[in-house]
């Protein structure tokens, strides 16, 4: 019992911290009274919303607080990434000759924000988009499918995210 | 002359024109989603890196850096959402014929 | 340098409207919706190229703002296009 309200303690308060954050960004100033301004108001939208933002389960009690270092090095990989699909995409088009197709997969990531952000990147690369995701089962449809195993699907489309997102999100 | 700005630019103009190419020929919704996201993702991006080399060091910097944390997180997943709904509505993908596939493979192993 | 900002402006402009022609003719909701993301991403560049042109900032608040309204408007046409009948 005493565990659990600790927990939840904690969830109001990551959600005030990640509100905050949007505030600053937005803002876009260090002022006094805007810093404060915007803390009061965070911390009031967090007492609404704080059982939504952040989940009561396990696999959200290890994911609040990512590695930045590992983060920055991670969207770094994700523009390269980006860029080399990008090409990719541009040299099916140009040729014409396409080859669609709908692979299965699961992913081996623990938390839910970490499958998420693989989610998320398999998108955001041209050539794979995420149909569906359940748990840890990923529905992928690839331009350019090259294999319908579901083991060596994800070897090509996902393992590299993986290696970086397992150290990001502990 | 700023060459990023330059590079960049040429990059985006490049991707918007090709993406733009692959909406209107593609077959189907899901090889339609991905030409699109070539266009308004990579395209994008790199009109916003541009605009941070053509910007230099200023505020104006640290904003674009931020409109393109924020882009990177809800364009793939806007397009994930129309993706689902093709999908929800059992819209059937596209594929090559079967003789199609398998010519395809043995030309490309050579 | 400004040249060639205006030049990428008028080429995003003509992509808006080529892009525009998948939301007139598309056969099904979802090409039409796809075609509507690439305008909101493309009015989104345009409004950052015009913030660096015009050496004004206020622009820059109106694509952060204009990014997250394009989703959220792409979320409620999803929402209410996909509800199951009955």
């Amino acid at each position: 019992m005493a565990s659990s309200t600790h927990w939840n303690v904690v969830r109001f308060f990551v959600t005030t911290l990640y509100l905050w954050m949007g505030w600053i960004l937005f803002t876009w100033s260090l002022s006094l009274g805007n810093l404060l301004l915007g803390l009061v108001q965070s911390g009031l939208v967090a007492l609404f919303t704080w059982p939504v933002f952040v989940e009561e389960n396990e696999a959200a009690r290890r994911s609040h607080v990512p590695r930045v270092h590992f983060l920055i090095v991670y969207l770094l990989f994700l523009i390269v990434q980006m860029y080399g699909a990008s090409f990719r995409v541009l040299w099916q088009i140009l040729r014409g000759r396409i080859n669609p197709g709908v692979v299965h997969f699961r992913t081996r990531l623990r938390t839910d924000i970490a499958r998420t952000a693989l989610a998320n990147s398999i998108t955001l690369t041209p050539g794979t988009i995420t149909l569906f995701l359940d748990d840890d089962h990923l529905i992928v449809h690839w331009l350019d499918s090259r294999t319908t195993h579901s083991r060596y699907a994800r070897k090509l489309i996902a393992e590299s995210f993986e290696r970086v997102l397992k150290r990001i999100w502990a | 002359m700023n060459w990023g700005t330059v590079i960049f630019i040429g990059l985006g103009v490049i991707f918007g024109i090709m993406g733009n190419l692959g909406v209107l020929i593609f077959p189907d919704v899901y090889t339609r989603l991905h030409a699109s996201s070539t266009a308004s993702t990579s395209s994008v991006f790199s009109i916003f890196v541009a605009c941070m080399f053509a910007a230099g060091w200023s505020p104006m910097t640290g904003k674009i850096l931020v409109i393109a944390f924020f882009f990177f997180i809800t364009n793939p997943i806007s397009s994930h959402l129309i993706a689902r709904y093709a999908w929800e509505k059992d819209v059937v993908p596209w594929r090559r014929s079967y003789a199609e596939r398998q010519r395809l493979s043995h030309t490309s192993d050579e | 340098m400004d040249q060639l900002l205006q030049y990428a402006l008028w080429f995003f402009l003509g992509s808006i409207l080529v892009s525009m022609v998948r939301v007139l003719v598309g056969p099904t909701t979802a090409d039409r919706m796809i075609g509507l993301n690439m305008v909101s991403a493309q009015i989104l560049a345009i409004l950052v190229l015009l913030a660096v042109r015009e050496e004004r900032s206020s622009f820059l608040d109106v694509a952060l703002v204009y990014d997250i309204f394009g989703f959220i408007g792409i979320l409620a046409m999803v929402r209410y296009f996909g509800r199951k009948r009955g």
